[in-house]
């Protein structure tokens, strides 16, 4: 628990919270504020919406204890505010509501618009009320009623804005640091080895190879072509544990093989299907390409911030980090099998590194 | 969703803010816009929430002039409001217009949506594109970095453990030099899917191509073609043809911005 000290509607609030807790929450339950509505809980939908000092604010985003000394004001705090009172009356009088679930965040916004752009036309109102959902009114009430109160003039000195500090010097910080930073490698989905096809081939037969090549990734379990594991990730803020299984099929004659698998992140509630292919191809003697091509369907969470170009960009850099590391260990002389099981891997790596791709993807 | 449990600490000092950043499980947290969201579905669940936004050293604006020195923790709707100098054209004030919403822009700032390395970020992008530098405080001291190699991939960048964004460095346009954004968006303040700044001065011809899988695509003078665009996007192989019409179309109105 971490203490806080708020002003709310006036009012100074001490309150011992969980730091998890957002100030919607806060609000809502400790301070019976119900006023403050909860849709999305990500910062979309705009229900939440209030004053945080003075200005407009996402409350399902605030956490309560990253708001200590703050100024809050919700819906219920106000009532006697001049504009909110005008506001009030037009969204009655323009049909601006029906359910009403929307609205406190709306007369939010739209005291904002009405302070902050008073010359402020009817493609520029619905432009600032995009961060605010309706579900019934098609916003043409909602447009209405500001437009009116726009109307009408100010009926109070628009807020100035607070000048910025001049920031602090940083000429005392000791010399300027080296770049390096190394660039993330360009990658293909044809991946070299400077390893014989057959080599290869027998490697990737080998899912306990396979998965220590994959960087995360941990094989629990391999009976005939059925393989269980997991694969550890992160991408930024974002941590996945992912849990699955899969099935490999190879093609000896051609050097195909194929695997095919369902994953399950507990933590974030995100499901992955993937299938992966590889082939490999002879360059020369010495020297074999690996086609790979994947597969994926993501579910849950995180595909908000998963963006399909996003996880291609990871998957191909896990594939890639898999060849590294595989060339590693085969030119080391070290070839496979402590435990001699006949399960396909590339494949399973390859769902290892969409999986992985799937985890850093977030 | 509610966020799994985490520790929260509002440091005050930058020095403190550095030894608790380099902890284990810990994220530092400005605005929380980006994080925030992340956190209440749990796709990021750290152990420890460094808040910087409080911190003196993070704050503010300094300007010389070559330059404007933005502190990290400078909201997004401040720089939209013109509390900091203007580089020319009022340039960042417009591209700070159309981040999100305004109420995501009033708590959001520009250096967490830098560290955070959304590669839809609006600043990601347009900093890059003027050529900014980062100035980075960590255990060992500071160093500066330039925005293109700050920003390795797709929610990466070259922060190394405890190290801190603490102000951004951003040349003055050049009387002479021309500019031009744009993105494309599904709804005004949604993630964009396609997103180009085109810079153009004398001698100096540069466009970056954001919204993509990993870092943005940077094309310098006679690369800056519609088919230098094209085979610069298809050698990083991430996109359909759909998305690559859409990055090409976004490019073009850029230009054509910036040279109306």
């Amino acid at each position: 628990m971490s203490r806080v000290t708020l002003t709310v509607n006036g009012e100074t609030v001490t309150a011992d919270v969980p730091p998890r807790m957002h100030l919607a929450d806060f609000l809502r339950e400790e301070r019976l504020l119900t006023g403050t509505h909860l849709g999305c809980e990500h910062g979309v939908c705009g229900a939440c919406t209030l004053l945080l000092d003075g200005a407009p604010a996402r409350s399902c985003i605030a956490f309560t204890v990253a708001c200590d000394g703050a100024d809050v004001r919700t819906i219920e705090g106000l009532e006697d505010d001049p504009v909110v009172g005008r506001l009030r009356a037009a969204f009655t009088k323009a049909h601006a509501l029906q359910c009403g679930y929307c609205t406190p965040g709306m007369l939010v916004t739209a005291r904002d618009i009405v302070q902050r752009l008073p010359g402020a036309d009817e493609a520029r109102i619905r432009l600032e009320l995009a961060g605010n959902l309706c579900r019934c009114t098609g916003y043409a009430g909602i447009v209405r009623a500001i437009r009116c109160v726009l109307s009408q003039g100010l009926p109070i000195a628009p807020d100035k804005p607070v000048p910025l500090p001049t920031l602090p010097s940083m000429a005392d910080e000791g010399p300027s640091g080296q770049l390096p930073a190394a660039q993330p490698p360009d990658i293909t989905q044809a991946l070299r080895l400077a390893v014989p096809a057959a080599s290869v081939w027998r490697a990737l037969r080998d899912p306990y190879l396979v998965a220590e090549c994959i960087p995360g990734a941990r094989l629990t379990e391999a009976a005939g072509d059925r393989l269980r594991g997991e694969v550890r990730s992160s991408l930024g803020p974002i941590e996945t544990l992912f849990r699955g299984e899969a099935r490999v099929s190879f093609d000896d004659a051609d050097r195909q093989a194929e695997i095919v698998g369902e994953g399950h992140d507990s933590r974030t509630g995100t499901r992955l299907s993937a299938r992966a292919a590889v082939r490999l191809k002879e360059l020369d003697v010495e020297n074999t390409e690996a086609m790979v091509t994947i597969d994926y369907t993501l579910r849950g969470p995180l595909t908000q911030f998963a963006r399909g170009a996003v996880v291609r960009e990871f998957s191909t850099e896990i594939a890639t980090s898999f060849v590294a590391n595989l060339q590693a260990r085969l030119s080391g002389g070290i070839v496979p099998a402590q435990r001699s099981v006949r399960v396909g891997t590339l494949m399973l790596r390859a769902l290892w590194r969409r999986l992985r791709a799937l985890l850093r993807l977030g | 969703m509610k966020a799994a449990p985490f520790e929260h600490i509002c440091p005050t000092s930058l020095a403190e803010a550095v030894a608790l950043a380099g902890e284990a499980g810990a994220r530092v947290f400005a605005g929380g816009q980006s994080l925030g969201p992340m956190l209440n579905l749990r796709l990021a669940q750290p152990r420890l929430l460094v808040q910087v936004n409080r911190l003196p050293e993070l704050a503010g604006v300094a300007a010389d002039a070559d330059a404007v020195t933005i502190g990290a923790c400078v909201t997004h709707s401040a720089i939209a409001d013109g509390a900091i100098p203007d580089i020319g054209h009022g340039l960042l004030s417009r591209v700070a217009e159309t981040i999100a919403y305004r109420p995501v822009r009033n708590r959001g700032t520009i250096g967490g949506s830098l560290c955070h390395a959304d590669p839809a970020a609006d600043w990601v992008t347009v900093l890059m594109a003027l050529d900014a530098s980062v100035r980075l405080q960590g255990p060992d001291g500071a160093r500066s970095l330039r925005m293109k190699d700050f920003i390795q991939g797709a929610f990466r960048t070259a922060l190394r453990p405890g190290e801190i964004l603490r102000a951004i460095r951003v040349p003055r346009l050049p009387a002479s030099a021309r500019w031009g954004y744009e993105k494309a968006c599904r709804k005004p303040g949604d993630f964009a899917h396609a997103m180009a700044a085109v810079f153009l001065s004398p001698g100096r011809c540069r466009a970056v191509i954001g919204a993509l899988g990993g870092k943005p695509v940077i094309l310098e003078d006679d690369a800056m073609s519609p088919i230098g665009a094209t085979r610069a996007l298809e050698d990083i192989g991430e996109l359909d043809q759909a998305r690559l019409r859409m990055q090409l179309v976004v490019l073009d109105r850029a230009l054509a911005k910036a040279r109306a």
